[in-house]
């Protein structure tokens, strides 16, 4: 074949699949309010995506089914962003474009996330992630909420919590990476300036197994209690040990503890732990119940953590779209979220500040007991 | 032997690709409506741009390297840096990248250009790692994984091209440039010597060349382009972080010349647009669309392993059309 041939088969390749997705664009159909939402939905985050949209398509349902915004149903646009930047700045400057998108949920991570925002914050659209919690994101400008607390809050609340059961010092074990170095430091400062005393701040390797060293080093001080900044399975062996070794220090942790996984792995060393919680499916309150049976029916599964906050996230967007009825414009429905007040959801009651944007959360207190997560009253 | 446009000079179908990036293709994105279609333009001329720089190294001279997003990277990082924290232009900020990572390029090229094949990638491959994991991890520098946000958007002498159509021209003239310097790299005496320095480098020493000298240009050269690029990415997105630039993006960029054809300079544009355009026009089929993008690149190495348009016959193409080195009628070889 001659190379200009070739060169003209590759052209007309393109434009066919050029073609092919200008068809593929939905038809305008006139009645539904629109929103987007940005998630991975491929890669190796689609897990995550996966469960987003299960828990939005529940919520939307229902918000449909209860009369929409003023009769007038919402629909919910996602896309696939495969958790990379490129393709996120790309579905942001999709969603941008099309006017009857008023506002947007997502994306997973905050990088992604902010790379998103940036186009947001130029077009002017709100965008509510569930799960972003870099300090930086709700400084990308005024146009990005997210529901999710960070260790900034859940660090002084379980600090609190601790100084009202009467522990005067305490001392940390901590992951070492950005997160377990964060939350290490923001809980040191609260109780530091709730008047108590931290008497160490040990960080561990990823991967790390044997916290006898740490628990022998740090136990040397007698604690009234030990706060571990880590995830269930180093968690697990944390507990373990410092039961072998006989450690009488009271133990809480960061929410991140929680896992199903946890009592698994650690079987009588866990109870007695006490931590924060935004979401555990056994709370007994009646919206948080009615959730978990409606998403195991649904998709014959328990939800997880990042399931309800997306509930919550899509409930929020759909309250502030409610507060402005179905002629809304995209800054009218950013200046309502703003004002959320108490949001009922499933991870708590949540507001934003209207300024910082930032959430605030009525966290639950759970303490593991006879091998159950139980919320305490 | 041409079709139509036979009667037309070299240099005036070089003008009318040009007319073709900067006129017909934007005009067309506009009847599209909306910024997404410049948008997915910036992005695939970022790519281009990438392709064409990896195909100088890989597909001419033959070095395997899958350490490519990490220059890009490194190129992001410096322009993003240059500009949030000593707010240099972007007419500082592009030259810089393409130097810093040019001579990040010369460092890494002096102890691994005596290696060959496979040895050349795992090497490369190790490099594009070192720079994702400093990029994440040297926190007081490049600020880790929390990235580098409010990059100031594009101006140039006042002009503000802050908007993705602003965006658009200014990667469409990065594209162009790097094409252009590649071109006339490759289609060369300099592009043959690379390029026999591919078929064998001992028999090339012996006819006088200096194999690792030539390596370690070419290297730079790209490296420069890819760095060139990342300053393009990180003005328009305005936002960069580590996980812009791992070790997928190096294999993306791979691919986009593999399936454009390992050593042609039009393979390389064509494979990196598909593979940046594709993804996005197929977003209407939702779950299944990487699944399609991966049956497209399966089924174009299977029917077409040279790629789209292989090295034979866009080097041909080059000489007769494009009026590089030699044309048709005096016949490829020796001059």
């Amino acid at each position: 074949m001659r190379p200009e041939f070739k060169i003209l088969k590759g052209f007309a390749f393109a434009a066919a699949a050029l073609a092919c997705g200008l068809s593929a664009k939905p038809a305008a159909a006139a009645d539904p309010l629109l929103l987007g939402y940005q998630m991975p939905l491929s890669g190796d985050r689609s897990q995550y995506g996966e469960m987003f949209r299960n828990a939005a398509e529940i919520k939307l349902k229902a918000f449909n089914a209860a009369g929409g915004v003023d009769g007038t149903p919402v629909q919910i646009v996602y896309e696939d962003s495969k958790n990379d930047p490129k393709e996120a700045i790309a579905i942001a400057q999709k969603f941008s474009d099309n006017p009857r998108i008023l506002g947007v949920l997502g994306d997973f991570s905050s990088t992604v996330a902010m790379a998103a925002g940036e186009v947001y914050a130029k077009s002017g659209v709100a965008q509510l992630s569930q799960t972003a919690s870099h300090p930086d994101y709700t400084k990308v400008s005024k146009w990005q909420f997210r529901n999710i607390t960070t260790q900034a809050y859940e660090g002084p609340f379980t600090s609190k919590w601790m100084r009202e059961s009467g522990a005067k010092t305490v001392a940390i074990i901590a992951i070492q990476n950005d997160w377990g170095i964060s939350a290490a430091e923001e809980f040191a400062k609260a109780f530091a300036a709730q008047g108590g005393k931290v008497t160490a701040t040990e960080y561990f390797n990823p991967g790390t197994r044997d916290f006898r060293s740490i628990l022998t080093k740090i136990g040397r001080a007698k604690p009234d209690a030990i706060y571990l900044c880590m995830f269930y399975e180093e968690g697990a062996s944390a507990l373990q040990q410092a039961k072998q070794l006989n450690v009488k220090s009271a133990m809480f942790s960061t929410s991140s503890l929680y896992s199903p996984k946890l009592i698994e792995l650690g079987g009588d060393s866990v109870n007695g732990l006490r931590m924060a919680s935004t979401f555990v499916p056994e709370n007994p309150a009646p919206e948080v119940q009615t959730f978990v049976s409606e998403y195991k029916a649904a998709y014959n599964d328990a939800p997880n953590m990042f399931a309800a906050q997306a509930y919550d996230a899509v409930g929020i967007m759909l309250d502030a779209l409610k507060a402005v009825g179905p002629k809304a414009t995209r800054a009218q429905l950013r200046d309502a979220l703003a004002k959320t007040n108490n949001y009922p959801g499933v991870t708590g009651k949540t507001s934003f500040d209207p300024e910082t944007r930032e959430p605030a959360k009525e966290l639950a207190k759970m303490e593991v007991k006879g091998g159950k997560f139980v919320v305490l009253p | 032997m041409v079709v139509n446009v036979s009667n037309l000079s070299p240099r005036l179908r070089q003008l009318g690709l040009v007319a073709v990036l900067f006129g017909a293709i934007p005009a067309g994105l506009a009847l599209m409506g909306g910024g997404y279609p410049f948008q997915v333009g910036i992005t695939a001329l970022i790519f281009v741009t990438l392709a064409v720089s990896l195909n100088l190294v890989t597909g001419t001279a033959g070095l395997l390297s899958l350490g490519h997003a990490g220059f890009f990277g490194v190129g992001a990082y410096a322009a993003a840096l240059a500009a949030t924290k000593l707010h240099w232009p972007f007419l500082l900020t592009l030259p810089l990248a393409g130097i810093v990572a040019a001579a990040l390029g010369v460092i890494v090229a002096l102890p691994t250009m005596r290696l060959i094949s496979i040895y050349f990638a795992v090497a490369t491959l190790g490099v594009g790692e070192m720079i994702h994991v400093s990029l994440l991890n040297w926190v007081s520098f490049t600020r880790g994984p929390m990235g580098i946000r409010s990059i100031p958007p594009i101006e140039i002498l006042g002009l503000d091209l802050s908007g993705v159509i602003g965006g658009y021209y200014v990667a469409a003239t990065v594209a162009a440039l790097a094409i252009f310097a590649v071109h006339r790299l490759t289609h060369s005496y300099y592009g043959n010597a690379l390029r026999s320095l591919r078929e064998d480098d001992q028999c090339s020493a012996a006819m006088g060349l200096n194999p690792v000298r030539l390596k370690i240009e070419a290297f730079a050269v790209s490296c420069a382009i890819a760095g060139m690029a990342g300053a393009v990415y990180a003005h328009t997105a305005s936002f960069i972080s580590p996980d812009s630039f791992r070790f997928e993006e190096s294999i993306l960029i791979l691919a986009m010349i593999v399936v454009g054809g390992l050593g042609s300079l039009p393979g390389a544009v064509i494979g990196a647009v598909l593979l940046i355009v594709l993804p996005e026009v197929l977003r209407g089929i939702g779950d299944f669309r990487m699944i399609a993008v991966g049956v497209f690149m399966f089924l174009s190495i299977l029917f077409l392993p040279k790629g789209l348009l292989g090295e034979a016959s866009a080097i041909g193409l080059a000489r007769r059309q494009l009026g590089a080195a030699w044309r048709g009628d005096i016949g490829a070889g020796w001059k």
